[in-house]
């Protein structure tokens, strides 16, 4: 049973303890804040600002994750993923961060062997669960439920099971749930919630009391099996779970 | 009414009118000249019958008071001298009249000449007429003839005008349609000469160009301004987000702050959502997305449906879902998704609870027609005329609406050669119209 810390995380799996990152980035500014961010996720982080210094760093040292800004100022991030693509036996996971936010981007980035893509401004909540995903995805953690008060979340089927009974949720409950979870004792705001769960989708983010409904379902599903004071509203803001 | 129509139309009738009136003219003067000649030639007659009175023959005839009768073999002409009542007072004037005369069962019409005249103390009427028949004939055969002639000419005259106009303003035309009615978007203006030697009609297409020109400078310029601009937006707002999100891990934050920190980060969402929605319509505009793919309309309504689920449930509205035909366009499937998300949106937003959304459609000879219907607040005319303008916004109940979502709907629409059309009654709902061309 693993607790939803990465590092410990990874601990029980692989056999380095320490997640690295490398940030690709050119604004210094959001390179900090990620940097902050993902270190007091217990991530190790390294910067590049430009494309010449991230490819000499990539060429040294392996790296879980890479976060690459496409636009770079001497030269285009798709370059790095080429030449991580053609390194032999490399694993390093590439979240692919732009303002450009054109589709074609998106498209061929991903083709280009890119493990997601986050267009900006994207929430830090919404990255650390992108990156989740990608952690369990790529050393196939399908064992490794995450235990909350004694529910099991198996996030590769998708249930929450409690005594080994499944509690049907809907996908959308199931993925509040999960986001949830992963950013546990932090208030997550309905914003990002909605954001999440629905996508970028223009306009509906606007204020979206409707995840409300499936909160509340959520919830009601939950207590029947356990008490669910850890699950708090916080008012006007969102909710937030509490481990 | 087309200038070319107005031109032929202008032509013809001052030529009908010219014809008409040369016409007339003509007829008449045949019918003045040859009246005239005939009478001088009844003067003539007349002097000469006066001068002969004392012939054997008339004299003989008159002095038994019997009129005097002389036809010539073709009845032409004739000479009557008839004994009147006496009179005195000879008088000079003499009467032309025009009159039938039936001699031996030949009837004529007889210009004739009428006098009288005082002879050996007694008064006589003479009548001298002149056959003008042959006049009349002739003067119908002028009379088509002339007609015949006018007409051939109006005909010719007409063609030729016409043929004329419609080279002399072929290019006119040329400008009118290339230039200004084929011309959706400035963008993709054609800017090639007309060939024309008309002067005023280079000059037309010179300053349409020049203004295209000018008009798609900017509205390039636009684009330019509303894609840098989004973008270089974009990526201080991650800046600030991501420093607010890293404040709020923070324990020592009383809640007040974190409550602040919060609102903020919605507030910055909510400017993301704008720049975004700019970014898009300035993209569509700038036609950087492709269209080759095959797009299922009813398909995509069903993926709506589901992802709107929780808000027709939240207003407990209902969802008819009436679509009767697979069609499919070439378009680009995330850009119609947009679009139709966007508007069966709106009929969620302007609805009133318990109220219902109706999805149809309509397969006819040249279009495909997509209906979505609402009975929610509806629009008055006005509102109906702005409701594309961007930033332009209804009252909701939702706190927050941009005023973007129909010019985003407006440039898709644009972008895959959709008409809109809104039927609207306020207070009662919506209906928007998308009209899809069959090719």
């Amino acid at each position: 049973m693993n607790d939803l810390d990465p590092v410990t995380l990874i601990d029980s799996s692989c056999k380095y303890t320490i997640m690295n990152v490398l940030i690709v980035e050119d604004e210094k500014g959001l390179a900090l804040e990620v940097d902050e961010f993902l270190s007091h996720e217990g991530f190790t982080v390294e910067h590049a600002r430009t494309k010449k210094s991230a490819s000499e760093k990539i060429f040294v040292n392996n790296y879980d994750f890479i976060l690459l800004d496409l636009g770079l100022p001497d030269g285009d991030g798709f370059d790095l993923l080429k030449m991580l693509k053609s390194m032999n036996e490399r694993e390093d996971a590439v979240i692919i961060l732009t303002a450009r936010g054109a589709v074609d981007d998106r498209v061929s980035g991903l083709e280009q062997g890119a493990d997601d893509y986050l267009a900006k401004p994207f929430s830090l909540n919404e990255l650390l669960a992108r990156m989740h995903a990608i952690t369990r995805r790529k050393h196939r953690l399908e064992s490794n439920d995450i235990n909350v008060k004694g529910l099991k979340i198996n996030i590769q089927n998708r249930t929450v099971t409690y005594n080994d009974e499944r509690i049907t949720l809907t996908k959308k409950e199931f993925e509040i749930f999960n986001y949830l979870v992963l950013n546990k004792n932090r208030v997550i705001s309905r914003t990002n919630l909605t954001e999440h769960v629905w996508g970028d989708v223009l306009e509906i983010n606007s204020d979206s009391n409707f995840v409300d409904v499936h909160v509340k379902n959520l919830r009601k599903k939950l207590s029947v099996y356990i008490p669910i004071d850890w699950f708090e509203t916080v008012r006007s803001i969102g909710y937030r779970i509490n481990i | 009414m087309k200038l070319q129509v107005k031109l032929a139309l202008y032509n013809t009738l001052t030529k009908l009118a010219i014809i008409l009136f040369t016409g007339l003219l003509i007829l008449l003067s045949i019918e003045k000249i040859s009246y005239n000649h005939v009478e001088l030639r009844l003067e003539e007659n007349e002097r000469e019958t006066l001068k002969n009175l004392s012939s054997k023959e008339i004299s003989s005839k008159l002095a038994n008071q019997k009129p005097y009768t002389d036809y010539n073999i073709l009845k032409e002409e004739f000479i009557i001298i008839t004994p009147v009542k006496f009179e005195p007072t000879e008088t000079k004037a003499v009467k032309f009249t025009t009159e039938t005369r039936t001699s031996d069962l030949v009837t004529q019409t007889y210009r004739i000449l009428t006098h009288q005249f005082n002879f050996n103390n007694h008064t006589y009427l003479l009548e001298i007429g002149v056959s003008v028949t042959s006049i009349e004939e002739l003067k119908s055969i002028i009379k088509r003839f002339t007609l015949l002639t006018l007409i051939i000419a109006l005909a010719l005259t007409l063609v030729s005008d016409l043929v004329f106009t419609k080279f002399l303003l072929a290019p006119f035309y040329k400008i009118i349609d290339r230039k200004l009615i084929k011309v959706n978007d400035p963008m993709n203006f054609d800017y090639e000469k007309i060939q024309t030697t008309t002067q005023d009609f280079e000059l037309l297409d010179d300053s349409i160009s020049t203004l295209m020109k000018k008009i798609s400078n900017l509205f390039a310029l636009e684009k330019q301004f509303i894609a840098n601009v989004s973008h270089e937006l974009l990526t201080p707002i991650s800046i600030i987000s991501s420093r607010l999100e890293n404040i709020l891990l923070q324990e020592e934050l009383s809640e007040a702050s974190e409550n602040k920190m919060h609102a903020s980060l919605k507030t910055l969402n909510r400017l993301k959502s704008i720049i975004n929605s700019l970014l898009l319509i300035s993209k569509v505009e700038n036609n950087q997305y492709d269209k080759a793919e095959v797009v299922m309309i009813a398909g995509i309504i069903m993926e709506i449906q589901e992802e709107l689920e929780d808000r027709l449930e939240e207003k407990h509205l209902t969802f008819n879902n009436n679509i009767k035909y697979i069609y499919s366009i070439m378009g680009n499937r995330p850009l119609m998704h947009t679009l139709l998300f966007n508007l069966i949106n709106n009929a969620i937003k302007y609805n009133k609870p318990k109220g219902s959304i109706t999805v149809a459609d309509e397969l006819k000879e040249d279009v495909y027609v997509l209906e979505i219907t609402d009975t929610g607040a509806g629009m008055d005319q006005q509102q109906i005329e702005n409701a594309f303008n961007r930033f332009e916004k209804f009252e909701t109940e939702e706190k927050e609406s941009y005023g973007l979502g129909l010019a985003i709907v407006k440039s898709i629409t644009a972008f895959h050669g959709i008409r809109v059309k809104i039927d609207s009654v306020k207070d009662r709902g919506t209906s928007i119209f998308l009209i899809f061309n069959r090719e």
